[in-house]
């Protein structure tokens, strides 16, 4: 029985996280891993894919309707391969603290004994901008101790990653928590890989994987499905599977050091241009 | 300045006019600072001390007659409701008068933090108008929906339509102000948005509002105002609401405190033309006589007060002068909310007393009109200088500073702060009545009971001998500004 490895995703608004979170999990699973996701977002939209649609009652609805009295099973809902899916959510938007929620749901969680001795993984995959300290949660007080950061070759999604990073050092100190690496979801961008690679290497950490853009993840996530489950011997599955296998062998947890403005802005220049400088198309 | 009485969120002092809590130096660089627009505050790395603005806003609205407070937030930030409640009701029976008014919270809970609790708020507050029919109804904010941005402002006018009497959002969020101060501009506010109308046509009166804390000098003043045909209303202790509503009719408005009456003084003035009488205070007798001239300026009744101020002079001038001989030499430090700090230390070098370090709880570089505070520009104008700081009630200060220069009093308005110089050594005059140096009469009692302080130490020595300061010899050998972040 190996230790559990508590994760935590996280990246700019919309790069991909729920999508690569769910498709790696899957990954895991075919490796025969345990593995549970705690979505962290009030949209709660994080387990979809494992299963098979947003039939997740969320720990704060169900916290709000039925008081703190409740039994796991209410909030726990077993998807794709046996992974379990836990979904946080929070208030209607625009009313509330959705960042306490985060907060109330985790410690509900480990109240309520989710966190078992037969689990591999840990997956919690964080709101894309991490707005308050609830958000950062999941990495404090000793939980998720490994930090992905899912990033494109775009300018904003680095500049999220940057930030993200001035956080995981922040809590470097106290809770012990390190990254990992950084996932390219990739956008097809200029000369996307060198930039990370190099994006990475100044953060003092490494590009894990690069997962490339392939329709098929579309198509897998309108049948609500991930790719390894909806077409098992697609490219993008192998994909998947080998950032699976990628994380599993991951042994490299660094404290990142962050860039000041000027200097991501400098990557930028080095590798976003490409001398067909107006050539736009994509 | 401009009031906005479309908006219930009112910004903080520090923004305002400018308030600082750090500073060290001396009354004329603090001045010359002030005016040229130099003056930074500093903060501390250090704070052993502060008080809630939530307290002082909503103890104000507390002790108007038959309204109700609804605090929104969790139990704890509701606690002071227990002083507030005390205090409205031991003023009440003072003054023989029934308040009926209620202090309720909404015990928020964690779940009310997460999903928000305006449903739970709107039944609270149909719930205390249905049981309590209050006259009026100040729904306050606290941090914790400070935090999360709770929309008090749209459950109050979704409770508009079913509510027949004046209700307001009063947005008192305890981080929002290091002075707390900005809690009795904040209970102004909401008093001008909510209840004072439009006057009457025709309805000016020789009423004057005069704001003040707890009315002790209520009879004396009012038997005083009829000589010159003027009928005070005091705020808001005891006070209604069916007289707050007519405040814009006032021929004049006074208060005894420049912290405390500044914003209503101004926003009536601006809003609806009622003077504002600007003088230093009526502690003292230089501060007693350029207040009354002022209202006699303001309402056109200088005639009939030269002739108060003439046959007051002879009954009492002569008495304190002859206190004043006992008086010459003695050395003060005080500690004090601003507008005290630089009245009582004119009314103690009025009486011969050298006061050798003033500490100012906050300070205001100028009032809600543009103005330096008239209390310090009359020591500046007589050329009065001393050292002095502002200090944010902080204990340690004071200590250090009583231990340095070992004055032959120590003079404070709050409660807490005098037991400490006590335990020095150092004999107290505790001012915390507004009305202790009020007029000819109160400044000679004044007078004498700093005699009294001072000539008999038996008490403060005997303490001083058993009793032990946590303070250690490391800390007096210091500056008092060690603990001072250098201003930004």
């Amino acid at each position: 029985m190996s230790e559990l490895r508590q994760i935590a995703i996280y990246g700019k608004g919309g790069i991909g996280k729920s999508t690569t979170t769910q498709n790696l999990t899957a990954g895991l699973v075919e490796h025969g891993k345990k593995v549970m996701v705690v979505g962290c977002d009030p949209k709660a939209d994080s387990t979809r894919l494992l299963l098979g649609g947003l039939a997740q009652k969320t720990v704060l609805d169900t916290i709000r309707e039925e008081g703190e009295d409740i039994e796991l099973d209410r909030i726990l809902k077993e998807g794709y391969g046996g992974t379990r899916c836990v979904e946080s959510g929070g208030p209607e938007p625009g009313v509330g603290c959705a960042g306490r929620g985060i907060i109330t749901s985790i410690n509900m969680l480990e109240n309520l004994g989710a966190y078992t001795d037969d689990l591999d993984y840990v997956f919690y995959d964080v709101l894309g901008d991490v707005v308050c300290g609830g958000f950062a949660m999941p990495i404090r007080e000793g939980k998720a101790k490994e930090i992905y950061i899912v990033a494109s070759g775009e300018m904003m999604a680095l500049y999220a990653a940057n930030n993200i990073s001035k956080g995981i050092k922040r809590y470097a100190r106290t809770g012990g928590v390190r990254l990992g690496g950084i996932i390219c979801n990739s956008r097809n961008v200029d000369r996307e890989l060198d930039l990370l690679r190099a994006f990475a290497k100044e953060l003092g950490t490494k590009l894990l994987y690069f997962v490339p853009r392939d329709n098929i993840v579309q198509h897998a996530e309108i049948n609500k499905k991930t790719v390894i489950e909806y077409k098992p011997d697609s490219n993008q599955a192998q994909e998947y599977r080998n950032l699976a296998q990628a994380v599993i062998e991951n042994k490299d947890f660094v404290i990142p050091t962050p860039m000041t403005q000027e200097r991501l802005e400098e990557i930028l220049m080095e590798y976003g241009m490409m001398e067909l400088a107006d050539d736009y198309k994509i | 300045m401009s009031v906005n009485l479309n908006n219930s969120n009112l910004a903080t002092r520090e923004n305002r006019i400018g308030s600082i809590t750090g500073y060290v130096g001396t009354l004329k660089d603090l001045a010359s600072k002030s005016e040229c627009g130099t003056l930074k505050g500093c903060s501390r790395c250090f704070s052993q001390s502060s008080t809630c603005l939530s307290m002082c806003g909503l103890s104000q609205l507390a002790g108007i007659r038959d309204v109700a407070i609804i605090h929104h937030g969790p139990a704890g930030c509701s606690v002071t409701s227990a002083g507030s409640y005390y205090m409205s009701k031991v003023m009440s029976k003072k003054r023989n008068v029934t308040s009926n008014t209620v202090y309720v919270g909404t015990d928020m809970n964690e779940n009310d933090t997460i999903f928000g609790s305006t449903r739970v708020l709107k039944d609270v507050i149909l719930k205390v108008n249905e049981r309590y029919s209050p006259k009026a109804i100040f729904v306050s904010s606290s941090c914790a929906t400070g935090i999360i941005g709770e929309d008090i402002d749209s459950i109050v006018d979704e409770v508009k339509e079913e509510i027949s009497v004046p209700i307001v959002a009063v947005h008192c969020e305890g981080f929002k102000s290091r002075i707390w101060a900005t809690g009795f501009d904040i209970s102004d506010h909401a008093v001008l948005q909510a209840i004072v109308q439009p006057p009457r046509e025709n309805a000016k009166t020789n009423k004057i509002a005069f704001k003040n804390f707890f009315e002790s000098a209520r009879p004396e003043i009012i038997e005083m105002f009829k000589k010159f045909d003027l009928d005070p209303i005091f705020l808001y202790c005891n006070s209604t609401v069916e007289e707050l509503s007519h405040l814009s009719e006032c021929i004049a408005t006074t208060c005894i405190c420049g912290t405390l009456g500044n914003y209503l003084g101004n926003a009536l003035e601006e809003k609806y033309n009622v003077p504002y009488v600007r003088s230093i205070n009526q502690c003292g007798i230089k501060g007693f006589e350029t207040w009354l001239r002022e209202i006699g300026k303001v309402t056109n009744r200088s005639e009939v007060i030269e002739e108060y101020i003439k046959e007051q002079r002879e009954i009492y001038l002569p008495q304190i002068e002859e206190v004043k001989k006992e008086l010459q030499g003695l050395t003060a430090v005080l500690g004090m909310g601003p507008g005290y700090t630089f009245e009582v230390t004119r009314v103690l070098n009025e009486l011969g007393i050298k006061v050798v370090w003033a500490l100012a709880w906050h300070y205001d570089k100028k009032y809600e009109n543009g103005d330096v505070p008239p209390s310090m520009k009359y020591l500046l104008d007589n050329d009065i200088d001393f050292e002095t700081s502002v200090a944010d009630q902080q204990n340690y200060e004071v200590m250090n500073i009583l231990n340095k220069y070992q004055p032959d009093m120590y003079l404070s308005r709050h409660p807490g702060s005098t037991v400490w110089a006590i335990k020095n050594g150092t004999p107290v005059v505790f001012v915390a009545d507004e009305y202790t140096m009020f007029g000819y009469k109160h400044t000679l009692e004044f007078a004498k009971s700093i005699l009294d302080a001072t000539r008999n130490r038996n008490f403060e020595q005997n303490l001083a001998k058993r009793s032990k300061l946590p303070y250690t010899k490391w800390w007096y050998e210091q500056n008092v500004d060690a603990f001072l972040e250098e201003a930004k």
